[in-house]
């Protein structure tokens, strides 16, 4: 059942991971699997998506959300960034679009999103934070595992993850995280006490476009029969940006409006011809 | 160009035949509250990420000839639910009910539609 992450300890052991401290597995919990998470796509799972979230955001953000969301009704793409294969970054990335597995290793909790083939590193070594660090998308994580009833094995996950950079946005709806990308993410991970096939994290994100720090509860269930997918998003992704326009590829390779009326872009760089 | 696809225009509620929306991005760009129903032949089946396109080759009201270019869900999805590559192949005539691009450019999005062979025949998929 938890052949995975035996796998994966055996292959750091022989890699020459120091085994000073061996990986006692039966310390860890069994989330070997694969997790998804139901549609639709939105942050807060409990509440509609769009406006419907009420997202805490402030004055100034909630001004930049609705501006968004007047561009999206006229077939833009507002403040969400993913439509040309930007990586959602934290917290978005929990959205689980399409499947996650975790992996679990003494020093270090892996997160692999299938959606944009997204990874995770979560450190768990006691490890501070770098003080030289370059901000990414999925941030720095760092994590503590927690016996919360003192049965000699680990059950929670506690997560914080910093050191972000953006453009992120909480979902496709454009909800708007601060542009200086100071946000903090704070996750609890556990397994549901009656159903070991579910699995929450609690995650609370607090940042400068929010009054107050906003908690939501995502719930993935488990499928033991895991069959992964390649998901490269620049294969074959036709939705382009020229500006600050967004247009889509047609059949045969041109370009062309994603908005009703929208102008073609500026081609000043290009020889015009009949000019 | 704008097309005119009144013998194909379904009025009403979105008609979709399966699943909610999985999004890559916000599908504002695609009319999502009018969508229409096509009848063509698939020119190619792209099983690719982010998402699967159908090039589909679809005769207008005056005898011509376009090929839309149309977003389905991505195979992460569609592998999950049966679907391969193979599941769709060039020469099938097919029936879909897309979300057009606002624009009213040949393009659009099936992201929450199964194709219907013209013939009848079912559609092979199986989790």
């Amino acid at each position: 059942m938890r052949s995975l992450v035996v796998a994966v300890a055996l292959a750091a052991s022989c890699a020459g991971v120091s085994s000073a401290q061996a990986f006692d597995e039966s310390k860890y919990p069994d989330w070997a699997g694969e997790w998804r998470l139901g549609p639709p796509t939105k942050w807060d799972p409990s509440k509609p998506p769009g406006r419907g979230q009420e997202a805490p955001l402030t004055p100034e953000y909630q001004a930049v959300f609705e501006a968004n969301l007047a561009d999206q009704a006229a077939g833009g793409q507002g403040t969400d960034p993913t439509y040309i294969c930007i990586p959602d970054g934290m917290p978005r990335a929990m959205n689980v679009v399409f499947p996650m597995e975790i992996v679990i290793t003494p020093k270090t909790t892996y997160i692999m999103i299938e959606y944009l083939s997204m990874l995770r590193r979560i450190y768990t070594d006691g490890r501070d934070w770098p003080g030289d660090q370059e901000p990414s998308f999925m941030g720095y994580s760092i994590g503590k595992w927690v016996d919360e009833d003192g049965a000699g094995r680990y059950s929670l996950l506690e997560v914080e993850t910093r050191n972000l950079k953006g453009p992120r946005a909480f979902d496709p709806s454009g909800i708007p995280l601060h542009k200086d990308n100071q946000t903090v993410v704070k996750e609890r991970i556990y397994l549901d006490k009656a159903n070991s096939d579910l699995l929450h994290d609690e995650i609370t994100t607090i940042d400068h476009a929010l009054t107050r720090p906003w908690t939501v509860m995502k719930n993935y269930r488990r499928n033991r029969n895991p069959r992964w997918v390649e998901a490269v998003c620049m294969e074959a992704n036709p939705h382009v940006r020229i500006g600050k326009e967004n247009y889509m590829m047609s059949a045969d390779g041109y370009l062309m409006p994603a908005k009703k009326d929208q102008p073609p872009p500026d081609l000043r760089y290009f020889k015009q011809i009949g000019k | 160009m704008r097309w005119q696809l009144a013998a194909f225009i379904m009025a009403g509620a979105l008609a979709t035949s399966s699943g909610t929306l999985m999004a890559h991005h916000s599908f504002a760009m695609f009319d999502q509250e009018n969508p229409i129903e096509l009848v063509g032949t698939v020119q190619e089946f792209k099983y690719t990420s982010p998402h699967s396109y159908l090039l589909l080759e679809v005769k207008g009201p005056d005898g011509s000839t376009t090929v839309w270019n149309l977003e389905g869900r991505a195979p992460s999805l569609m592998a999950r639910d049966g679907w391969t590559s193979k599941t769709l192949q060039p020469g099938d005539e097919i029936i879909l009910t897309i979300q057009p691009l606002r624009s009213g450019a040949p393009g659009g999005s099936w992201n929450t539609s199964i194709p219907k062979f013209k013939d009848g025949r079912p559609l092979q998929v199986t989790p």
